[in-house]
């Protein structure tokens, strides 16, 4: 399918925090309570429309156990965006935050936007991590925050369409130099086109549908 | 109202659909049934008997051979039998003429609003005739009194079309029924077979294990897959046991495991010298947490199964046996597959001896210099072998570790189906590491068409999430097919030689 860009993400954080199941509830719109574990790396892709233009999103969902690291610094290679999940019922993966962000400052381009995301809100009740201090931890770091649900796909669109458009944005400013594929982006076949049949900034609305 | 709305929409759908002659026989027994009123029950016994056949489907392979008689062939006579708990038709097929009259001598008494003792209204079930009797009619009926006639030309030509349909479903069904008996007869050969194994299994091999193992008949019979009950018994042999491990080690480690849970839940810290509190703490909640997560379709291993316990036990052992690796992701899978076929402790000590392996020590160590170099002499095969997808990925930069890496971790009992994978563990017990690298070529070779098509995310999806339905004779003809040989090097030349080429 036509393309104006193809962004790469990659979805990091502690294990058990529900990275699959956000990929999952944003490329295929369903929940499943028990997701096999990961090993490695997966992959989703999906596309989304950006002021008028579409934009492929290529997925890598990572293993988040310590010790698999030393593989999951591998892909942070050619990110331009990267999706930081903690659970907001355990607050030791929000304590681990700082080595991820460690981590993915190092092994990524400098330009790469993170999103810090507050996932499980559904579970209110057991709520360990306020929102207020995943605010305070992005304002700190610079990040976007968000909490999400996978589980009730509460602002799962917003935080991937949302980091798409800060890349976006960058693109527009020039920091990003596009022409580079280490920095994660790639220009599609339509971009000399310019698509202007679905305008506007689309964020949270329907885009693309399934996996592309 | 409500009848006629039903008939028009089974009408539709069997001739939107007639090409498919299962979804055409459930529309003709819904029809026939919902004449004489009880639909309801009929989609529900269908149902029922569609989920019982699809059990007994799932688990007839599972357990030891059962035989059923094969049906007398006058069952199989061709005719209107929509499932097996209805007799086939055994009358000679009725022209359509009588067929109409039939219906419309029914119709007639059930109309005139008698309630006939041989022919109740609300039709209860030993009344039900599953013959599409009624059905036919209902499609050659005249047409209600208040519509124009039909042609005469355009009444003809329905009916021709009709019969054609009909034609048309009959074959269709000959041809289901044989492919039905054929594959019956397959199963029944290859369950033969398996009953024939066992016992050579049993009775010559096993007694002289240390004598035969490396004949060539037994080399032969193994990669014909061992019998599901001899599988782990061959397996522990296999794999063996130089750590020396005896069930009473087990013991010791497990109530270690045991006492470090209690006294981790009582006070939720430990004076324990070794890791620090996080690392220990992480190890054990990720363990709860990764017993949830293996094999989710099975319900054996989730709390409140009948395996969640063991497979618990099997794994604190094994961190307190072996610190210095502690639990990795993937053991899970690995150590599920062993209890499954194995006794508590044997399957520790199998689990412990097959982790020690160099292969998987190196995986499980995570020793990323280590795991580059298996995928650089993985690479070397795949170039010899598979040239054509070799250079198609490198293109596309896809990378071995990206689908290897599950691969070999959990040993493909997460990738690929349960009782393939069982086959390639096999083999792997006979071949060792080598064979975990060629099922990988074997899998690439499967798929090489499709593969060749596709772009780097489709390839990394499709082979980090392989179709469910692999067949393990067509995958083991694949891997037959790439024999692990670079020039005159075998696979341990070509890896010990990566190894050292970089000084390690």
């Amino acid at each position: 399918m036509a393309y104006a860009y193809l962004f790469k993400y990659i979805i990091i954080g502690d294990t058990g925090v529900g990275k699959s199941c956000l990929l999952l509830q944003f490329t295929d719109k369903r929940f499943q309570p028990v997701h096999d574990l990961t090993i490695g790396v997966e992959f989703g892709a999906r596309m989304i429309t950006i002021d008028g233009k579409q934009i492929k999103l290529q997925i890598w969902d990572t293993a988040g156990q310590e010790s698999f690291r030393s593989i999951t610094r591998s892909y942070y290679r050619g990110a331009a965006g990267a999706l930081l999940v903690y659970d907001i019922t355990r607050r030791d993966t929000f304590n681990h935050l700082t080595t991820w962000l460690e981590d993915a400052r190092q092994h990524s381009n400098s330009n790469m936007v993170i999103m810090l995301i507050g996932n499980k809100s559904d579970l209110e009740s057991r709520r360990e991590v306020k929102k207020e201090e995943g605010e305070a931890f992005a304002r700190e770091h610079g990040l976007i925050f968000m909490e999400t649900s996978a589980k009730t796909a509460s602002n799962v669109e917003e935080a991937f369409i949302n980091t798409a458009k800060e890349i976006y944005e960058k693109i527009q400013e020039g920091v990003f130099d596009i022409n580079n594929e280490a920095n994660g982006i790639k220009i599609g076949p339509q971009h000399a086109t310019t698509n202007s049949t679905l305008s506007g900034s689309q964020g949270g609305q329907q885009a693309g549908g399934g996996c592309c | 109202m409500k009848d006629q709305r039903s008939e028009k929409i089974l009408y539709g759908e069997m001739t939107q659909r007639n090409r498919n002659f299962p979804v055409f026989s459930v529309c003709l027994l819904i029809k026939t049934v919902s004449l004489t009123g009880g639909i309801n029950e009929s989609v529900s016994s269908l149902i029922i008997t569609n989920t019982l056949s699809w059990f007994f489907c799932l688990f007839r392979g599972l357990f030891s051979k059962k035989h059923i008689e094969p049906k007398s062939p006058s069952q199989n006579v061709p005719g209107w039998k929509l499932f097996g708990k209805v007799a086939a038709r055994e009358s000679p097929p009725k022209d359509s003429r009588t067929i109409q009259q039939e219906y419309e001598a029914r119709a007639g008494k059930a109309g005139s609003g008698g309630t006939s003792p041989t022919q109740p209204q609300h039709g209860r079930r030993k009344n039900l005739d599953f013959e599409p009797l009624s059905t036919t009619a209902l499609i050659l009926e005249d047409r209600p009194s208040n519509l124009p006639a039909k042609p005469v030309e355009e009444a003809q030509r329905h009916r021709q079309e009709y019969d054609e349909m009909v034609a048309e479903a009959k074959k269709r069904e000959l041809k289901e029924a044989q492919r039905k008996r054929k594959e019956m007869k397959e199963r029944f050969k290859q369950e033969d077979s398996i009953a024939n194994a066992m016992v050579v299994w049993n009775h010559d091999i096993l007694p002289n294990w240390d004598n035969m193992r490396n004949t060539r008949r037994v080399r032969e019979l193994w990669w014909q897959g061992l019998p599901p009950n001899v599988r782990g018994k061959v397996w522990s042999l296999a794999i063996g046991n130089e750590l020396n491990i005896t069930p009473e080690l087990y013991d010791i480690f497990l109530s270690r495991a045991k006492e470090r849970w209690r006294s981790f839940s009582e006070t939720g810290s430990e004076a324990d010298d070794g890791a620090s509190l996080a690392d220990r703490e992480s190890s054990l909640d990720l363990i709860k947490l990764d017993i949830s997560r293996t094999f989710p379709p099975l319900f054996i291993f989730q709390k409140g199964g009948p395996y969640h316990d063991l497979l618990h036990s099997v794994l604190g052992a094994y961190t307190c046996y072996r610190p210095d690796v502690g639990y990795v992701q993937g053991m899970s899978f690995i150590a599920a597959v062993l209890i499954l076929n194995l006794e508590e402790a044997d399957a520790f000590i199998a689990f412990a001896n097959l982790l020690n392996k160099p292969c998987q020590l190196a995986f499980f160590r995570v020793d990323h210099d280590l795991m580059l170099k298996y995928f650089a002499a993985f690479e070397v095969f795949f170039e010899e072998n598979l040239p054509r997808l070799f250079n198609h990925f490198q293109i596309s930069n896809l990378t071995p570790d990206l689908y290897l890496i599950d691969w070999i971790f959990t040993l493909y009992s997460k990738s690929l189906p349960l009782d393939v994978a069982c086959r390639v563990w096999d083999v792997f017990c006979r071949d060792g590491e080598e064979f975990l690298f060629r099922t990988g070529l074997g899998i690439l070779r499967l798929y090489e068409d499709v593969l060749l098509q596709m772009d780097f995310i489709h390839s990394a999806q499709f082979l980090t999430r392989l179709p469910e339905d692999i067949d393990s004779d067509r995958l083991f003809a694949c891997i037959v097919a790439m024999p692990m040989l670079n020039g005159n090097k075998k696979w341990s030349q070509v890896s010990s030689s990566k190894h050292k080429k970089t000084g390690k």
